[in-house]
């Protein structure tokens, strides 16, 4: 399989006639792009605004981060979700980079949605705070969610992809400025020198707990609640196979520009052939039943050993429940003689001193922790709010609260804020970004 | 000017060695032995006030009243920060150290400092509630040790950023908090550097270090349970529809007791769940399926149990740390225990 991406430079975006990209210059239609979001007759309301990096703007609920793309050859950028169901991970897609499409609703949030300010000291919590961002914010008639906690978040979160769609596309006939190409040979059919490096397998566990359809991560379209570990090639996530879900408290979520970017992937494509010999990625997920745990970790430990994988690195899209199945995977990983890594967050309550994770095992002995969703933010009031600052606390976010007797309300009458790092828009950056680690005081 | 007071034992507070290890506590104004030392160290900016000194042995055997008296001492003072010791390898020196400092931290929330050597059990019995700094075998490593108590208690007075308890030179207090690399390296590279390290055999630091397991054993069956009094403890969240104790949906530390002594079963929309971690769909339709008092209170009539215990008790799971969670157990078990409960159906989501 082999991947081309081919990546445009966004150096500024702005509103104008025509949606096109020349020299590092992205101008939308902002009328046209609209139209786009508003084919789905479920949109209510809906409007599009730019940030950048620094501006003194807080954008809150956002509910997911999409980047631009286009397929050189045709067919939709996330298979079976956007369009039909294609082979993802092969030929040249191109990319906008440097840039996403955010949605955020224009009232209501939930646990699932996050936070993101693009300048100030709260910019730090946020990789989103470093892009520049096209932001829709709409409202919709899902009725039956408005005052659920938990919300699929279903139109707005495809009005998104639409957007990156149609954005994407005003770069389909050029030439892009950067080419990376992203090629494995098959696992039985690579050289001598990439077979004698120690080989390793990447797990992945998406976001899967919710029994109920759409709120889980989807991969070409199907609900990983309702799938068994199965064998990727790390292309296909890289190119739009899986899209991120509408569940995970915010920090701890992988968004679909975080699956696009994956940046472990990328590290590992980095070491192929130099140190490791990248075997590809087990896709497991986190069901919330200890059988389909265990049945889970069965199918890992079987898959890697069968690959001949010496070592492996596990990721998990959460923390709490998920937690039981991250460990449970590394320890099967380990008793099948496998060599492995994990990547996780933690969670330490207020004070720092409660276990990390719900389950520990002395033979998780090689952990990279990534955050800590508990720890206490307190931001100051930003100049301008894009959707509904009140929602932080109103709506049952995971890391907000209407009041609390020693803290007071997440939101406060002057625009300031106190919250829990659990709903910075994907702030723990488990993905591989995440320059925080977790130390000990 | 900031206010600092040290603690010292008898020998250092010059009163004698071992046959004055019974002295009472004193308060006594401006610097004695050690206090010289730190104050130099803590500069122009931080006076030491006073110095409290006490018998080791009076400590060790009169602990409470010891306590009491010198916070007594120290309440119409101004404090801003409490310093003790150092204590090197003295057993009962260091343990009184840890002592009085845990209870100045707890009366008047002002730092406290400390200085041990790890092999002085007083680290281990008071790690968690002070700074207590890794310090010398003997009265030999005094400068040292007074240098390192005097350099931090200057830099928490001034408002610096403190580093964690390695970069700073004292035990850690288990509390584990994200801080962000300088400089930066991303979790995808710190990923392939322990990987292979551990692939080719090299020693490696996890970030995460498995703490020791706090494994709760299996209890001992109820050897008569139709004499048996059961009750029924929750972690699904289900309260009155009102939730009149505001638990909170996730990262609960609130937990709640409902009387259900004339309740046959809990009907929807007088209960519900509150959780947010699971669909509540079932669970506020028939409450029951959560809290089974339905099925407690048939095997009640049949005799297969004694009584159902007159409350039940609710919390919710979901995020909710493992601190918290023991913390609220712990309130819960007084209660089932002075209601004379013989065994607990604990259930989770």
């Amino acid at each position: 399989m082999k991947l081309e991406l081919g990546n445009f430079y966004v150096k500024e975006i702005v509103f104008g006639d025509e949606t096109s990209y020349s020299n590092g210059l992205l101008t939308i239609n902002k009328e046209e792009a609209l139209d786009i979001v508003r084919e789905d007759e479920h949109i209510t309301e809906a409007d599009l605004f730019i940030v950048k990096p620094g501006d003194n703007v807080r954008l809150v609920p956002v509910k997911e981060a999409i980047e631009p793309r286009v397929r050189v050859e045709g067919g939709p950028v996330f298979p079976g979700v956007t369009g039909e169901l294609m082979q993802s991970g092969n030929g040249r897609t191109l990319a906008l980079k440097d840039c996403s499409v955010l949605v955020v609703g224009k009232h209501w949030g939930g646990f699932q949605d996050g936070l993101i300010d693009m300048g100030g000291e709260g910019a730090k919590y946020t990789y989103y705070s470093q892009l520049k961002n096209i932001v829709l914010v709409a409202d919709t008639d899902e009725e039956f969610e408005k005052r659920e906690q938990q919300k699929k978040n279903k139109a707005l979160r495809w009005a998104g992809m639409r957007l990156a769609e149609y954005i994407g596309s005003c770069v389909k006939d050029l030439e892009p400025e950067e080419l990376e190409t992203f090629e494995l040979d098959p696992i039985t059919k690579r050289s001598s020198e990439e077979n004698d490096l120690p080989s390793v397998v990447l797990v992945l566990q998406p976001q899967s707990q919710m029994e109920e359809l759409g709120y889980n991560d989807l991969i070409y379209g199907w609900d990983t609640n309702r799938m068994l570990p199965t064998f990727m090639h790390p292309n296909e996530v890289l190119d739009g196979a899986i899209i991120s879900g509408s569940f995970m408290p915010c920090s701890s979520k992988w968004s679909t520009y975080d699956f696009q970017n994956f940046p472990m992937i990328k590290r590992l494509y980095e070491e192929h052939g130099k140190t490791l010999n990248f075997l590809g990625i087990i896709m497991s997920n986190l069901n919330v039943a200890l059988e389909q745990k265990e049945r889970a970790a069965l199918f890992v430990a079987q898959m890697a050993k069968s690959l001949g994988a010496d070592s492996a690195i596990v990721a998990e899209e959460g923390y709490g429940n998920p937690d039981a199945d991250f460990i449970a995977c590394i320890v099967a990983l380990e008793d099948a003689g496998i060599k492995t890594v994990g990547l996780t967050n933690e969670c330490t309550g207020r004070d720092g001193r409660s276990q990390p994770l719900v389950t520990l095992d002395p033979k998780a002995d090689a952990i990279i922790s990534c955050g800590d969703v508990s720890q206490l933010i307190e931001l100051p009031p930003m100049e301008t709010v894009l959707g509904e600052l009140e929602s932080l606390g109103r709506d049952g976010f995971a890391g907000g609260w209407a009041g609390d007797e020693i803290l007071g309300p997440s939101v406060r009458e002057d625009g300031s804020i106190i919250m829990e790092n659990n709903s910075m828009f994907c702030g723990d950056q488990v993905v591989g970004w995440s320059t925080k680690t977790m130390k000990e005081f | 000017m900031k206010k600092a007071i040290l603690y010292i034992n008898q020998f250092f507070g010059q009163i004698g060695g071992e046959e004055e290890a019974d002295f009472a506590p004193e308060i006594k104004e401006g610097l004695v032995g050690p206090a010289m030392e730190l104050q130099k160290q803590l500069g122009e900016d931080i006076e030491i006030t006073h110095t409290v000194i006490c018998g080791d042995n009076y400590m060790g055997s009169n602990t409470e009243e010891a306590v009491n008296t010198i916070i007594g001492f120290l309440e119409d003072k101004e404090i801003d920060i409490f310093f003790a010791g150092p204590a090197f390898r003295a057993g009962r020196y260091g343990s009184a150290c840890g002592h009085i400092g845990k209870a100045v931290k707890e009366k008047f929330d002002v730092p406290v400092i400390s200085s041990m050597n790890e092999e002085n059990p007083g680290v281990e019995m008071f790690r968690e509630h002070i700074y207590i700094f890794k310090g010398g075998a003997s009265a030999a490593a005094m400068r040292k040790d007074i240098k390192k108590m005097a350099e931090f208690g200057r830099r928490i007075l001034k408002g610096d950023t403190l580093g964690s308890a390695d970069e700073e030179g004292y035990y850690g207090r288990g509390i584990r908090r994200q801080v962000w690399l300088e400089p930066p390296i991303t979790a995808a590279d710190r990923v392939i550097d322990m990987l292979l390290k551990k692939i080719h055999g090299e020693p490696f630091q996890t970030e995460l270090p498995i703490p020791d397991q706090d494994m709760v054993p299996i209890a001992e069956p109820i050897k008569d349970l139709s004499k048996a009094k059961i009750a029924i403890v929750t972690s699904g969240g289900i309260v009155p529809v009102d939730n009149p104790d505001r638990i909170q949906s996730a990262s609960a530390t609130r937990w709640g007791k409902y009387d259900i002594s004339d309740t046959d079963r809990l009907e929807p929309k007088v209960f519900k769940t509150i959780h947010a971690g699971f669909d509540p769909a079932a669970a506020n339709n028939d409450p029951n399926v959560i809290v089974p008092l339905d099925v407690m209170r048939e095997f009640e009539r049949e005799g297969k149990i004694g009584k159902v215990h007159d409350y039940f008790y609710s919390t919710v799971g979901t995020g909710t740390t493992e601190g918290e969670a023991a913390r609220m157990a712990r309130e819960i078990v007084v209660d089932l225990q002075d209601a004379n409960v013989d065994g607990v159906i604990l259930i989770s989501t």
